[in-house]
């Protein structure tokens, strides 16, 4: 009996073939790795469109120089980090995100230019969105991936380049900060 | 700012059990399970259907990569050349990597004879695209320079996934090329991985690249 058998290419394969020119491999490890992305760049960006923006950018960057990826076995990490770096590279270049936990007031007076936030700050999840995008960029990098990615602090470091014990700083502050600006939540 | 106590964040981190937390922080604890757990929740959205086709698209638009060029009715380029033109990781060591340098050339600096329709890639013909790449951990921005393009440092290298491995990529011309890399700016710095260098004059050494070409068909 014949018996068709489809075996996944490999992400080295994939990396090999979208070298030589195949759109369809590089398809391929977009397709293996977007929603990976796309939660990082959601939940530390705060808004579906701006993530699609970032990742797409990070894809882009990562297209153009995927022959400096040394490990294509790797390449989802390799993705991953420069996902993170557009990511914060973003986040730094719109100002209000840069606000310092000390400086805000309070959940319930924030982001009184965003009607659409207003109307959610009733939900919890849009007060955590809202707190978190009041983290500094690190912290909110470490504890999206500590608590929404799931993430170890060993694979953390391996992500980030960034010790174990530098990243649970992180982590510990942000939480610090969450539990000021979520009084009542936590 | 009030500190969360470090048994708290100890379990937390997965390193204590609730058990082995005194019971003034279980309750407390209980709570943090309860918003991390929300956490968590609210980030299982993945993209949004449709998305790796949007990113392909884009891919096509911005870089003008071929894609399937049998759907989209575009010209397909020779393999080479789209072997030639793609950045690869080529530690320049100049010289002594004159054969690395030949062997390339003589790949990529074979005349295309198909249809030039892309100006930029017309404008590069009989250029060998030579893929500079360094290391300089820490470095904000990284240019190179050389007689290619009048000492000038106007060729960015980039880190996109910032481990410190600069790299970019340079149609050069056949023949030998002296360059710098410029690290942050104001630092000129000699490739240390070239093999060759030359005084400039000024107490310093250049970095020597050589590039052949063999005659097209």
């Amino acid at each position: 009996m014949l018996r068709a058998e489809a075996r996944e290419q490999t992400d080295a394969e994939l990396v090999r073939d979208s070298l030589a020119g195949s759109d369809a491999a590089y398809g391929e490890l977009v397709r293996r790795y977007q929603d990976t992305l796309y939660r990082h760049a959601e939940r530390m960006s705060g808004g579906r469109d701006e993530a699609a923006d970032i990742v797409q950018t990070a894809l882009i960057k990562a297209y153009r120089s995927l022959d400096s990826c040394r490990n294509p076995n790797r390449v989802g990490a390799w993705l991953f980090r420069i996902t993170a770096n557009t990511c914060k590279d973003h986040l730094k270049a719109r100002r209000r995100d840069l606000v310092k936990i000390d400086d805000v007031p309070g959940l319930v007076e924030a982001d009184g230019d965003d009607p659409a936030d207003a109307l959610d700050r009733r939900s919890v999840r849009s007060r955590i969105d809202l707190a978190l995008r009041r983290l500094p960029l690190e912290q909110r990098e470490a504890f999206v991936m500590k608590h929404v990615e799931g993430l170890s602090y060993q694979e953390m470091g391996q992500l980030l380049g960034v010790s174990v014990p530098a990243l649970k700083m992180r982590v510990h502050r942000a939480r610090d900060g969450l539990q000021e600006l979520l009084e009542d939540l936590t | 700012m009030n500190e969360i106590d470090p048994r708290l964040q100890a379990y937390l981190d997965g390193e204590l059990r609730l058990e082995d937390l005194p019971v003034v922080l279980r309750d407390r604890a209980g709570e943090w399970d309860r918003l991390l757990g929300e956490v968590s929740r609210s980030g299982q959205a993945g993209a949004p259907i449709g998305f790796d086709a949007q990113v392909m698209e884009a891919l096509r638009q911005e870089i003008g990569s071929p894609g399937p060029a049998e759907s989209a009715g575009r010209r397909s380029r020779p393999a080479w050349l789209e072997w030639a033109v793609r950045p690869r990781s080529v530690t320049v060591s100049p010289i002594a990597a004159l054969g690395l340098a030949a062997a390339l050339a003589l790949v990529v600096a074979r005349p295309w004879s198909g249809d030039v329709t892309d100006p930029q890639e017309a404008s590069v013909t009989g250029s060998v695209y030579v893929q500079f790449v360094v290391e300089a951990e820490g470095a904000r921005s990284v240019q190179l320079a050389g007689d290619f393009s009048d000492w000038q440092p106007s060729v960015e290298l980039a880190d996109p996934d910032g481990d410190g491995i600069w790299s970019g990529r340079v149609p050069l011309e056949p023949g030998v090329h002296e360059y710098m890399f410029v690290i942050d700016g104001s630092e000129w710095m000699a490739d240390p991985n070239a093999a060759g260098s030359r005084d400039d004059g000024f107490g310093r050494k250049n970095s020597l690249l050589a590039v052949s070409e063999i005659s097209g068909t």
